[in-house]
């Protein structure tokens, strides 16, 4: 009996052990090659932004074959980890938790629409995680100050509209976000790649100083973090140029009709229409003012949905010599730009366009910081990113800080054409593919 | 007052399609006592449909209605024989649950169509897509009008089939009192599942008629369903004139929010009438009518 039971005992230490070291002893021999380096990217692959996220997620790969082709990242793979966020903040919240807890990837990338970037930059400026932005573009995402509790206040109070002095209110608190920003500053990882929203319509501006010289506009946009902060800056702009902004309306993305906005528009009779829209209403804009037979002196979008293939394919004879502001195109003389984009219709048998490009430039920066990394600990990470200085497709990368932003990659914003079906670059003029086309005769373009 | 005719005839014409969405809806509703959440989403299968037959065969979206309509009435049916009826049967799974399986079957739809067509954005341009005619200044939009009059025929075929044919008889004695209509000798089971059939089918032909000027991605059927729950409320549960009124109310209601409110509101507009006919008018327009 007792012999028995300590039988029985000895068997099942036996097989504990056995199970306990199972999953090492299968590990030890099968893997030749060294664990991977794991970076978490989250983006947008289902919901209405899964256009999007498809794109980059596409480049992102493109890019990794390359990355460890290259050795990866000396002499580890480099695995990417992708989450869903389905295009909404708190997902992809939850999303970067799980990352950073579960996966225990070393850094995070991707982000897509400015909202959800936002609600991500949240989750790494408390844990002091670093996280490489590539297309969210709200300007708050790299301004430590607006991430304090001062900082949050005096956004609250620009949305007040209260006329009656807040000039000297929010002077205060900035001065007050400012000392709160500093306990976040040494730890603040969030980097940004692409420009901020208030500088994309910077390439537009020059254009519009030199050649359309407009009087009045007009200005439509999506109510997302992107639309209204791309309108609210596109508005500066008319104030610097001396445009006056005659009506600012924001819709509901997923409207089928525009015609009621478009038909005020048109008693308004502007010079210029400015459209900010993520995605196809983009196209249901252009075509209804054909059909409205709305003409000012120019159409211009603001990115995104403007840029898209789809755009042209589904607007047809009213997208065309719309103008569009874009980060991006293939034409522009970066190493590699063209490689990329014909290495991408080849793979995919589709069409790319900035997205994808700041996706794959991302990738490439990502590798570039964790190479030099002397650790891949948040702080070691953060400081080979604060000394990235390199060329991508997407533009030289150099993290500087300026006014209120910090890491943050300056580069210059380009006009876009479509000229006879293509999307043409057109401005600054010495990287002008062809020259743009202006005045435009609108129901001579339409016929 | 150019712009005021031009909302005017933006929102009818926006209506009449609304009220065709709403109708499949309300028709299920007034049957099986469930909402269908999947509404939208079979009206996004059916549109995916009718692109196929757009770039496989250069099929024009309309007469493509022909194939994609009894298509997705063997879909909606097989919907509700193979998946929805089995829950009726168990006592325990309470009505509740039915409504839980339709948001399930929106999903799977959803995600199948990603996997077959990923998450491009689609669209169908034919010749008559930016065709407009003007009427003293206000512009028509040629599909738009097509649209409108194919949802008045519809909605009368609707009515005449109800109203005359047996069939129609046994629904509406189905939706009155499952219990004695069963008593009569109506299978309602067959009743319910021809229902989910036909209002699957009428969704299906409104999202055939959206194509021409709207675009595709596999995520446009949730705001559909939204739309079509609001015209459901606003016409009163289950009742298919309620239907036609909660559409021209809604579509209306979004073109003059968009004119003289904003257009960041339109859905809002929707919503706050939803909620003050629940409040002041609970039953919805139904109970004005009675029918």
């Amino acid at each position: 009996m007792k012999n028995s039971s300590l039988l029985i005992s000895l068997l099942l230490s036996g097989l504990l052990t056995i199970v306990s070291c199972s999953p090492n002893d299968s590990k030890t021999p099968s893997t030749d090659q060294p664990d991977p380096v794991n970076v978490g990217i989250v983006l947008p692959l289902t919901g209405k932004h899964a256009k999007f996220g498809e794109i980059e997620k596409l480049s992102f790969e493109l890019a990794l074959e390359k990355v460890n082709a290259e050795g990866g990242i000396n002499g580890r793979p480099l695995k990417l980890i992708f989450e869903d966020t389905t295009g909404k903040p708190d997902i992809g919240r939850s999303a970067a938790e799980k990352l950073i807890t579960q996966n225990e990837v070393v850094m995070l990338g991707g982000g897509y629409s400015s909202s959800v970037t936002a609600a991500i930059a949240g989750v790494a400026i408390n844990k002091g995680f670093p996280f490489l932005v590539n297309t969210g573009s709200a300007d708050i995402i790299t301004e430590p100050t607006a991430h304090t509790p001062s900082g949050k206040k005096i956004d609250r109070l620009k949305k007040s509209n209260k006329s009656d002095d807040i000039t000297t209110k929010i002077a205060e608190l900035t001065k007050k976000a400012e000392k709160e920003a500093e306990s976040i500053l040494s730890r603040y990882a969030i980097f940004r790649l692409n420009p901020p929203v208030s500088e994309y319509a910077n390439g537009i501006e020059s254009f519009l100083a030199q050649v359309v010289k407009p009087q009045t506009a007009v200005i439509l946009n999506e109510n997302s973090l992107f639309g209204t902060k791309g309108a609210a800056s596109f508005q500066k702009t008319c104030a610097r140029l001396g445009v006056r902004v005659l009506l600012k309306e924001s819709y509901d993305q997923g409207a089928i009709d525009f015609k009621p906005i478009l038909a005020k528009v048109k008693d308004l009779d502007p010079d210029i229409v400015y459209m900010s829209s993520y995605v196809l209403d983009a196209s249901l804009l252009m075509k209804q003012s054909m059909e409205l037979g709305l003409n000012p002196k120019m159409f211009i979008g603001g990115g995104a949905g403007f840029t898209l293939p789809e755009f042209y394919t589904a607007a047809g004879k009213a997208a065309e010599k719309v103008i569009s502001a874009t980060l991006w195109h293939q034409s522009i003389p970066f190493p590699g730009a063209m490689e990329y984009y014909d290495d991408f219709a080849k793979r995919y048998n589709r069409e790319t366009e900035y997205h994808g490009a700041e996706a794959y430039a991302a990738t490439f920066v990502i590798a570039d910081a964790l190479r030099r990394a002397k650790s891949f600990s948040p702080e070691e990470i953060r400081d080979a990113l604060l000394k990235t200085d390199m060329e991508t497709i997407f533009g030289p990368v150099k993290f500087i800080s300026y006014g209120a932003k910090v890491h943050q990659n300056r580069l210059p914003t380009y006009v876009v054409q479509w000229i006879d079906g293509k999307l043409t670059m057109i401005w600054p003029e010495n990287l002008a593919k062809q020259k743009y086309v202006y005045p435009v005769n609108w129901p001579e373009e339409r016929k | 007052m150019e712009l005021l005719l031009q909302t005017l005839v933006s929102g009818l014409l926006k209506g009449g399609v609304y009220a065709l969405i709403g109708m499949g809806m309300t028709l299920i509703m007034g049957v099986m006592g469930v909402i269908n959440l999947a509404h939208g989403q079979i009206m996004m299968v059916a549109m995916y449909i009718t692109y196929s037959l757009f770039a496989i065969f250069g099929i024009d979206p309309y007469l493509s209605m022909a194939i994609g309509a009894p298509t997705i009435f063997v879909l909606g049916a097989a919907i509700q024989r193979y998946l929805l009826n089995p829950l009726m049967r168990i006592e325990t799974i309470l009505p509740e649950n039915q409504v839980l399986m339709t948001v399930g079957i929106g999903m799977v739809l959803t995600e199948s169509m990603r996997i077959i067509f990923t998450s491009d954005y689609k669209s169908v341009q034919v010749s008559y897509s930016n065709a407009v005619f003007f009427l003293g200044g206000v512009s028509f939009s040629m599909p738009l009008v097509i649209d409108f009059f194919l949802a008045v025929a519809m909605t009368c075929a609707l009515f005449w089939f109800l109203i005359r044919t047996d069939m129609g008889r046994s629904i509406r004695a189905t939706a009155q009192d499952k219990e004695a209509a069963t008593l009569m000798g109506i299978d309602t089971e067959r009743i319910t599942w021809i229902t989910f059939g036909i209002g699957s089918a009428i969704v299906a032909m409104a999202g055939a008629m959206l194509l021409p000027i709207f675009y595709l991605y596999p995520d446009i059927g949730g705001p559909f369903t939204r739309k079509a729950f609001v015209i459901c409320i606003l016409g009163g549960l289950g009742s298919t004139v309620g239907a036609i009124f909660g559409g021209i109310t809604l579509g209306l209601a979004e073109a003059f929010g968009a004119t003289y409110i904003a257009m960041e509101f339109e859905d809002m507009i929707g919503l706050v009438i939803f909620i003050i006919v629940l409040l002041f008018l609970p039953g919805g327009f139904k109970r004005l009518t009675g029918v």
